[in-house]
C-alpha cells in the first residue's frame, strides 16, 4: 500500500511544479545554462585529448631530431645504423615533412611524405580512407578538409605550392580526408617522400627527423638515453613527453577556461540557490496547511524532493544533451576557440562523439544534487515548526 | 473525549513580543458533544482550537484528545493523531487556491495509503454530503466564500475525524450561509461527532443544537453556559 502513497505524492508534486509554472521556468532555464556550459567544456576537453591519445598512439616511440645552434634541423640518414646497433629498437624510419605558409589563405599546412611502410602506417590509423581512392606519388597527393574548402578543392583537382627556391610545383588530389579526423588531417597534405624532398629541397642523404619503434615500452627511457650517447648533438624525444604536452596544453587551457566561467556559474548558483531555497509566503503556508491535514514532515520532504528532482533532473538532461549536439555537431563554437586557441587548424572543427560516464557523473554530482538538497532545507526548516506557528507566519 | 489540564501557551517565549495567549485552561469536552468558544477577538479561542486539534503544543500543562496526551507525544506520532482523530476547518478556510476542488479535498488522503478507488469513493462521498457536487472541478479560488467554506467542511471531513474543529466559520458568510453551516454541523453532531466552534457570532452561540458555550477573555475561561 505504501505504493500507492508514493505515487499520489509525486502526483501532487508535478501539480505543483506546474501550479509554480513561471517560478520553476526561470529556474530551469538558468540551470540548463549552467549545466549547458559546464558540459560543454568538460565535453569538449575531454573529447580532444581523447582524439589527442589516438592520435599519439600510432606515434612512434621516439622521434631523434638533430640539434645545431639549438635549434632543430636536417639529420643525416645514416645515423639510422647507428639507432639500429641499439638492442631493444625493431624499427627507424626517417620522416620528411614540414610546415607550409600559403599566403593567399593565410593558413599553414604541414606536409608529410609518405612512402611503402609508413603509408600503409598511416592509412591504418585513417581507417575512414580508402587506399583505391587514395594513390599518392607523382605529385598525387591526400588533403585535408580545411585546405580543400580553402582552396576550393575537389577529388582530381590541381593546385600549385611554391617550391623552397621560389618555382611552382604542381599537385593533383587524389583524395580528401573525412571531417572526422580533423585533428589530425584539417590542414594536413599527405604526398610521396619524393615529392616532399622536391618540395622542400631536402637533400637526398637528410631528413627532417628519424622515428624510432621500441620493442619492450618499458625501456623508452633507457634507449632514448642511449641515442643520446650514441648520437651527440640529436635530442631524443619520447611519446610519452608528447603525450604529456599535449594534456598539460589542453589541462591549461580548460582550466582557464573553467577559472573563466567560475564566475558565471557562481552568479548562476547563487541565483538558483536563491530561488531555489526561498520559501514564498505562501509556500510556507501551503507547508503549514498540508501538515495541518495530517501530513507528515516526511511526506512534504518527499514532495519537495521530487519537485526539485523533476527540475534539476530535467534541467540536466536539456542541459547535457544541448552541450552534446553544440560540441560535436555544432563545431563546438562558444567554447572552441578558448580551449583551442593554439590552432593552426582552421574551424570548423568537429569532434568525434564521445561520453565519458565519470565526467557526466561529475557535473550531474556538481549540479543536481546541490540543488536538490538546497530545496529541501527550507521545507525541513518550515515542517519542523508546529503548523499553527507556520499558518499564522509566526 | 477532549481534556485540557492547566493548559497554558505562550507565543514569542523570552522576547520582548511575548504573548500569554492562553492562560491556565481547564477544560473538559464528551464525545458527541458541540460546544462553542465565545469571545472577543484576541481571546485565546484559536490558539485553544489549535492545541485540542494538536496543531501546537502547550507551553505548560496536559492536552488529552481520545485518551492520548497530545503535549507529550513526539512529532510523528502528534501528526498521527492529528490525522486519525481531528477534522479542521480553517478561519480562511486555507484551501489551496491554485487546485481544483476535487484535489483539495483529497489533500489529507494522500498520506494514508489509500487505493485511488478508495480515495474516489471518500471525496465522493463528502461532495454529496456538503452538496458542492458538480464544482469538483472548479478551482478553489474561482468559489463563492460559501462554497469554500463547504470544501473546506469537506476536507475536514473526508478521513471521517472524531473531533470537528471550525474556527470563526461564520465570520465571512451572509445569515442564509451560517445557518447552512449550522446544519450541517447539527447532521455531523447527530453521526456522533464532537465539535468545537471558535466563534463571536450569536448566530452560532444561541444556535440550538449547541450543548455548551464557554466563554474567554484574554486566555481565561471566564464563564460557561
Amino acid at each position: 500500500m505504501s505504493k500507492e502513497r508514493h505515487k499520489h505524492i509525486l502526483s501532487f508534486s508535478i501539480t505543483s511544479l506546474l501550479r509554480r509554472k513561471g517560478k520553476n521556468l526561470s529556474i530551469f532555464l538558468i540551470y540548463t545554462l549552467m549545466v549547458f556550459l559546464l558540459g560543454s567544456v568538460v565535453f569538449f576537453v575531454s573529447a580532444i585529448k581523447r582524439e589527442a591519445a589516438t592520435t599519439l598512439k600510432g606515434a612512434p616511440d621516439i622521434v631523434v631530431q638533430q640539434i645545431r645552434a639549438g635549434r632543430h634541423d636536417l639529420i643525416p640518414t645514416e645515423y639510422m645504423e647507428k639507432v639500429r646497433t641499439i638492442r631493444g629498437v625493431t624499427k627507424v624510419i626517417p620522416r620528411v615533412w614540414g610546415y607550409y605558409f600559403d599566403g593567399p589563405t593565410q593558413s599553414n599546412y604541414t606536409i608529410i611524405g609518405m612512402d611503402g611502410e609508413s603509408y600503409e602506417a598511416f592509412r591504418d590509423r585513417i581507417p575512414f580512407l580508402s587506399p583505391e581512392e587514395a594513390p599518392i606519388g607523382n605529385g598525387k597527393v591526400l588533403i585535408g578538409k580545411g585546405i580543400a574548402r580553402s582552396r576550393g578543392l575537389k577529388r582530381g583537382g590541381h593546385f600549385y605550392l611554391l617550391r623552397s627556391d621560389g618555382g611552382l610545383k604542381t599537385f593533383e588530389v587524389s583524395g580528401i580526408f573525412s571531417g572526422r579526423s580533423s585533428l589530425l588531417t584539417h590542414d594536413l597534405i599527405v604526398m610521396s617522400e619524393k615529392d616532399v624532398r622536391e618540395l622542400f629541397l631536402i637533400p637526398a642523404r637528410y631528413s627532417i627527423d628519424l622515428a624510432v619503434y621500441v620493442r619492450n615500452k618499458e625501456e623508452i627511457e633507457t634507449i632514448a638515453r642511449k641515442i643520446g650517447e650514441v648520437l651527440p648533438g640529436t635530442r631524443a624525444v619520447i611519446k610519452e613527453q608528447i603525450t604529456k604536452s599535449y594534456e598539460t596544453v589542453f589541462g591549461w587551457r580548460s582550466g582557464l577556461v573553467f577559472t573563466a566561467l567560475l564566475g558565471t556559474v557562481l552568479a548562476f548558483a547563487i541565483l538558483s540557490w536563491d530561488k531555489a531555497t526561498g520559501l514564498s509566503a505562501d509556500e510556507r503556508k501551503e507547508i503549514g496547511i498540508l501538515k495541518a491535514l495530517g501530513w507528515r514532515i516526511e511526506d512534504i520532504l518527499e514532495m519537495k524532493f521530487w519537485e526539485g528532482l523533476t527540475i534539476s533532473l530535467t534541467a540536466f538532461l536539456a542541459g547535457i544533451i544541448l552541450a552534446y549536439i553544440h560540441i560535436f555537431f555544432f563545431g563546438s563554437y562558444l567554447v572552441a576557440p578558448a580551449i583551442k586557441g593554439w590552432s593552426v587548424l582552421y574551424p570548423p572543427f568537429n569532434l568525434n562523439p564521445y561520453m565519458d560516464a565519470g565526467e557526466v557523473f561529475m557535473v550531474f554530482f556538481i549540479t543536481v544534487v546541490p540543488y536538490t538538497v538546497a530545496t529541501l532545507i527550507p521545507v525541513w526548516r518550515s515542517s519542523t515548526i508546529d503548523p499553527d506557528e507556520v499558518i499564522r507566519g509566526i | 473525549m477532549i481534556e485540557l489540564k492547566d493548559v497554558t501557551k505562550v507565543y514569542y517565549k523570552g522576547t520582548p513580543k511575548e504573548v500569554k495567549a492562553v492562560d491556565g485552561i481547564s477544560l473538559e469536552i464528551a464525545k458527541g458533544e458541540m460546544v462553542v468558544l465565545k469571545g472577543p477577538s484576541g481571546s485565546g479561542k484559536t490558539t485553544l482550537l489549535t492545541l485540542i486539534g494538536c496543531l501546537s503544543r502547550p507551553t505548560r500543562g496536559r492536552v488529552l484528545v481520545a485518551g492520548k496526551d497530545t503535549s507529550r507525544l513526539q512529532e510523528p506520532f502528534l501528526t498521527f493523531h492529528r490525522r486519525m482523530h481531528v477534522g479542521f476547518v480553517f478561519q480562511q478556510y486555507h484551501l489551496i487556491p491554485d487546485i481544483s476542488v476535487y484535489e483539495n479535498i483529497l489533500l489529507p488522503l494522500y498520506p494514508l495509503d489509500m487505493t485511488s478507488q478508495e480515495m474516489e469513493e471518500r471525496v465522493e462521498d463528502a461532495l454529496r454530503k456538503l452538496r458542492i457536487k458538480g464544482k469538483e472541478a472548479y478551482r478553489a479560488k474561482d468559489l463563492s466564500g460559501g462554497e469554500q467554506q463547504r470544501v473546506a467542511i469537506a476536507r475536514a471531513l473526508v478521513t471521517d475525524p472524531e473531533i470537528i474543529l471550525a474556527d470563526e466559520p461564520t465570520a465571512n458568510l451572509d445569515t442564509h450561509l451560517s445557518r447552512d453551516f449550522l446544519k450541517i454541523m447539527d447532521g455531523l453532531k447527530e453521526e456522533g461527532k464532537t465539535i468545537v466552534i471558535a466563534s463571536h457570532d450569536p448566530l452560532v452561540y444561541e444556535h440550538k443544537g449547541v450543548d455548551r458555550v464557554i466563554e474567554m477573555r484574554d486566555g481565561r475561561l471566564v464563564g460557561c453556559s
